[in-house]
């Protein structure tokens, strides 16, 4: 699967993805030698003669017009490829949203034979900044998640796409490269799923390559994950208790798989207490059991499938980017200092001051000897 | 430094001792006013009087004006229709004793000031 990184943030998960072929994409070149690993760069030049230098600086627009640049590049390699991206900045927002808009226009060009086929769909996994500490970056994301992104969801036209939010980077402290690399670890156990069904032994069911393409081709919201599974407890609680915290919490799920790794010998059909959660749900999850000699524990890896609006979403972003104007505002205004005009005419103020400064004694002795008083 | 004014006269004594800040200001102004050769008359001082916050009526200025006249420490002139005020020689005298006393500060002539812009 081809790998692609916009922007800075980005460019830097692909990096960590495919260290060695993949496709990164900035507006400077300068930003991309930045990057460490990675395959192919391409540069999408800014009508400016500081942009190659300088980055988008925040603003989708700048972004934006710089895809306009390498347009027909990423249509040629859009398709079947997933895309990192984060939506705070100005590269990977704008870029992302050219690249959304000429996906669903492909779509729909293609709609007589029924749109982009399941091979050609493009996941794509978003960067969401804290909404709390990364303020500044939740504007455009607003902006980002109302407009192409839900544009994209309510057409159907993207494969699966997956919300990492940077609130545990900052609730845990984790510097940059090693929150990356956390993403790229916890989406290749995801991404493994058809690998470890081909090269384990089946014990139920399977989960091949082509399932797992349709699977990840559906426009859906992406939650996964991973965790020792105990037979003895509860499924639904366990579940609940390991979400992924790299990504947002999932909504009620439309769709589900999961693959289940029993250590060699044990007993696999500890599956079947797996099922009645999903039946609750009224899902029907693709899954399939494989024995996995190294383990000593069961393990389980779950995707649900949710479409939880985006729209959803911006009401929290919008909330706390409300709030944020609300402080700053008011904090403008308590620092808020009249200047006052003072028009000062010299005359009066000369008078004033020789009234205030009174009259010399000699002076008045002096009078009074010169009009021969004294 | 003018030269030191000796008093011998007790019945002067106590007659400074009862001068009050209008009296001493009065004096002053119409000293500045003469050597400038400014025609100082009881309207003027009246309103240098208020504008020093001395008092708010021309009665008080009036009878300010009119003690200093009875202790012959100031002349009263009938000029073109005005009442125009003069130092006298006694009022000098006063005048500069009440200066090197330190008792009252000086203060500035509203009057004068506006004539000199």
């Amino acid at each position: 699967m081809k790998v692609i990184g916009i922007g800075g943030a980005g460019g830097k998960i692909a990096a960590k993805m495919d260290s060695q072929n993949a496709i990164l994409v900035n507006v400077s070149e300068t930003e991309l030698e930045k990057v460490v690993g990675g395959g192919e760069h391409i540069v999408a030049p800014v009508q400016s003669t500081a942009g190659q230098f300088r980055g988008s600086r925040k603003d989708p627009t700048i972004g934006h017009d710089a895809y306009n640049t390498i347009r027909r590049r990423m249509q040629d390699i859009i398709g079947g490829a997933i895309v990192f991206s984060s939506t705070g900045g100005g590269t990977g927002n704008g870029i992302t949203t050219g690249i959304l808009e000429d996906i669903i226009a492909h779509d729909d060009a293609l709609e007589s034979s029924n749109g982009i086929p399941i091979n050609e769909k493009t996941m794509f996994c978003l960067v969401l900044p804290d909404d709390e500490l990364e303020s500044n970056y939740v504007e455009n994301s607003i902006d980002f998640m109302s407009k192409p992104l839900a544009t994209a969801i309510d057409k159907g036209s993207t494969g699966n796409i997956m919300l990492f939010s940077n609130k545990l980077k900052f609730e845990d402290q984790i510097g940059e490269d090693a929150y990356n690399q956390m993403i790229a670890d916890s989406l290749n156990v995801f991404m493994s799923i058809p690998d470890k069904n081909t090269s384990f032994k089946l014990m139920e069911l399977h989960i091949d390559h082509e399932d797992f393409m349709a699977y990840t081709a559906k426009p859906y919201f992406n939650h996964f994950c991973y965790f020792d599974y105990d037979p003895g407890k509860d499924f639904g609680s366990q579940l609940t208790a390991n979400w992924n915290k790299l990504l947002l919490p999932p909504e009620e799920p439309i769709e589900a798989m999961f693959l289940l790794e029993v250590p060699a010998g044990q007993d696999h059909t500890i599956f079947y207490k797996i099922l009645p959660f999903f039946e609750k749900k009224k899902v029907n999850p693709i899954y399939s059991v494989v024995e996995n000699p190294s383990l000593q524990r069961p393990f389980i890896t779950v995707s649900l499938l949710y479409s939880r609006k985006p729209l959803e979403l911006i009401d929290e972003f919008n909330k706390v980017n409300q709030e944020v104007k609300d402080v700053k505002v008011s904090k403008s205004l308590d620092q808020h200092v009249v200047l006052e005009k003072l028009n000062v005419d010299m005359n009066k103020e000369a008078k004033r001051a020789s009234k205030e400064k009174g009259l010399d004694a000699d002076e008045l002795l002096q009078a009074l000897k010169r009009i021969k008083k004294l | 430094m003018a030269r030191a004014v000796e008093l011998t006269d007790d019945l002067l004594q106590d007659q400074l001792n009862r001068l009050g800040e209008g009296h001493f200001l009065i004096l002053s102004w119409c000293t500045l006013c003469e050597d400038k050769t400014v025609k100082y008359n009881i309207t003027n001082c009246f309103d240098d009087l208020k504008s020093a916050g001395i008092t708010r009526t021309k009665q008080t200025a009036v009878s300010f004006v009119e003690t200093l006249w009875a202790l012959c420490f100031v002349d009263i002139r009938d000029e073109r229709n005005r009442k125009n005020i003069y130092i006298t020689p006694h009022g000098a005298k006063a005048l500069a004793h009440l200066v090197k006393s330190n008792r009252y500060k000086l203060k500035s002539s509203s009057y004068l000031e506006d004539l000199k812009s």
